[in-house]
């Protein structure tokens, strides 16, 4: 097999992974993990758009032109993208402490519940679904209350 | 015309320089980012006069396309730089201990927002986005309360994963052109992204930055972050923001992608947005949610417009789009003092009797009652929906009367409140003298457009022609490429 494919499959594996670990966990660091996974993925990717097997640097010694030259614009992309991602890895992190230290918990469904509770009880209304939500909700949001 | 650099460069070098400014002097530190952004809207309006209906690009640099990154300015580019300075003005954070930050953090967003209406490049326009979204996200958490920590974390996920889908996006594109400049883009386009792999490219870029403009399935964030953050910041937010992500898409449209089924994704997650946003707006019992609900809806409807093809799109669409952008913050900054439930609401007219009549303004533009420009800004929409030919537009158009109908409801069932005072109810105070200034400003700006409506639709079909033609741009942009 090809590197090239096999480059293919994992850029596209990281994607999916991470956007998987995105919308199905509910820890906010595996939340904050598959971020960081997919943003690599986008990043290889963005990498590969130009690769080419065996490629020199597309530098010019005396004179030499290689014959096949790696196309420097996607790394200089990457670059900047890695260190977006970075920045955004760091401040997420941090913003995490903060919401641990202020719901004592880092399950993003717990920390749902109690923001919206929180923006319930600021407006001074019952909490939204309390109405006309099924018994069971109504009865796990007063269980865990 | 080099100038035109101004506008990103001047407030974002004054972000940096601006917390040694306040360590030399506090008075200066407070009063420089507004006078800078004065500065740079007021740069903007005169080269707006300048260019007139010609555009103009600039190489960053000196370096040509591919290698150096462009900046294009048309009318539809400098209209939204202006709106970014001139929006963040208006809505200045300011206040608080926090200052130095907050300040900083705003002319960050009002730079990076101007880079993105101006930017040519694609990447760019990536690193300008996620700038974007870095200073909302500041701005957003300072309020330093339980909530809006959780409702930030919440929108940087949804956020990161969206700029995430637009990276790919952006990978997928160059994979089949080799170049990320718009121009050359626009010339590659036919033959090279006119394929299943343009298409899948249009739709992760639709998502990734559908996010900040409140596009259906990645707008979560919508609720919780206008109802924990500033009510200024929400303003900017769903004003100002969200039609500059509204604008890199219609340029990607005009330029990059004419799938037909481009068009038709787009006016699908339209016509969610609309029934979502309304119908939760509708059944809302807090002002902030309610009005952000509504937003979602809003934007919908703009989403529809710009998915009819060709220059009819691009006009229908800037009309709501911009009417959007006026009543939005107005109705945000009304939410200063009203934020809270509907039902204590009830008497708010004795103690603001001004703000009042403006939200009754305001919601008769929203819902589109003649003459105020939201009933010519929809009619409009709807008479070219009802000129296409596939029948998903002929829906489009239904659910915007349907949603209209809901606006109604309950947006009167707000207003009628206000005058109905109840015993033993203590009536929510007043508003405080800058929101209802500015408030009042961008409303007597609604009411003053009913009497230049001509002038005004013809100016604006203008920019819609210019941004709506392709081989324009590409000219421009490269004056030797074949016409």
């Amino acid at each position: 097999m090809d590197t090239g494919l096999i480059l293919y499959v994992a850029a596209f594996g990281l994607i999916l992974i991470g956007s998987a670990g995105i919308v199905l966990s509910s820890h906010l660091v595996r939340i904050i993990f598959g971020i960081a996974l997919l943003e690599a993925g986008a990043n290889l990717l963005l990498l590969l758009a130009t690769y080419r097997e065996g490629a020199a640097a597309p530098i010019i010694v005396d004179g030499r032109v290689p014959l096949t030259m790696a196309d420097p614009v996607p790394q200089a992309l990457v670059l900047t993208a890695i260190v977006i991602g970075v920045g955004i890895l760091a401040l997420a992190l941090s913003l995490a402490l903060r919401v641990q230290r202020a719901y004592g918990t880092l399950d993003m469904r717990e920390v749902r519940r109690r923001l919206e509770q929180d923006i319930a009880d600021e407006a001074g209304i019952d909490m939204p679904s309390s109405a006309d939500a099924p018994q069971a909700v109504i009865s796990r949001q007063e269980g865990q209350a | 015309m080099n100038k035109l650099a101004l506008l990103v460069a001047l407030p974002l070098i004054t972000a940096f320089l601006l917390p040694i400014i306040h360590r030399v002097s506090a008075a200066a530190g407070r009063w420089t980012g507004p006078l800078i952004l004065a500065i740079t809207s007021a740069l903007g309006i005169s080269l707006w006069g300048q260019l007139g209906d010609s555009a103009v690009a600039i190489e960053l640099g000196g370096f040509r396309p591919p290698l150096g990154i462009t900046l294009y300015a048309d009318q539809m580019a400098i209209l939204f730089a202006v709106a970014s300075s001139l929006g963040t003005l208006l809505l200045w954070p300011g206040g608080g201990e926090d200052r130095v930050r907050q300040s900083t953090l705003a002319l960050i967003l009002a730079a990076a927002g101007s880079g993105l209406a101006l930017s040519g490049d694609l990447f760019n326009i990536y690193v300008f986005y996620e700038l974007v979204a870095v200073a909302s996200y500041g701005l957003i958490a300072a309020k330093a309360s339980a909530g809006s920590y959780a409702a930030t974390m919440r929108y940087l996920v949804v956020s990161s994963f969206g700029a995430a889908m637009a990276l790919t996006g952006v990978a997928l594109v160059y994979q089949a052109t080799g170049t990320l400049n718009l121009a050359q883009l626009a010339q590659l386009a036919p033959t090279h992204l006119n394929n299943l792999q343009g298409l899948a490219a249009f739709v992760l870029m639709l998502i990734g930055f559908g996010v900040k403009a409140e596009l259906f399935p990645v707008n979560t964030w919508v609720p919780e972050v206008y109802a924990t953050a500033p009510t200024r910041i929400s303003g900017l937010l769903a004003g100002v923001v969200s039609k500059l992500a509204l604008l890199i898409i219609v340029r990607l449209l005009v330029l990059v992608f004419h799938q037909p089924e481009a068009l038709t994704v787009m006016l699908i997650l339209g016509i969610l947005g609309v029934v979502t946003g309304e119908l939760a707006a509708w059944r809302a019992r807090d002002f902030n949610r309610m009005i952000a609900f509504s937003s979602i809806g809003q934007l919908g409807i703009i989403f529809i417009a710009f998915a009819i093809p060709g220059k009819a799109g691009v006009f229908a669409g800037l009309a709501v789009a911009l009417h959007h952008l006026v009543v939005k913050p107005a109705m945000f900054l009304l939410a200063e003092r009203w934020s809270g439930s509907l039902t204590a609401l009830a008497g708010a007219a004795k103690n603001s009797p001004l703000a009042a009549g403006l939200f009754i303004l305001l919601a008769l533009s929203l819902i589109g009652v003649p003459p105020l420009p939201g009933f010519w800004a929809k009619l409009l929409v709807l008479v070219e929906l009802s000129e296409q030919s596939q029948p998903l537009y002929y829906l489009g158009a239904f659910v915007i009367l349907a949603g209209a109908a809901l606006e109604a409801n309950y947006l009167f069932r707000v207003a009628s409140r206000f005058y109905r005072a109840e015993k033993d109810h203590k009536a929510p105070a007043a508003h405080g003298m800058p929101e209802l200034a500015t408030a009042s400003l961008l409303c007597a700006g609604l009411a003053g457009s009913v009497f230049v409506l001509t002038p005004l639709a013809e100016q604006l079909e203008g920019i819609a022609t210019q941004a709506a033609d392709a081989s324009h741009y590409i000219q421009t942009v490269n004056p030797e490429a074949p016409p």
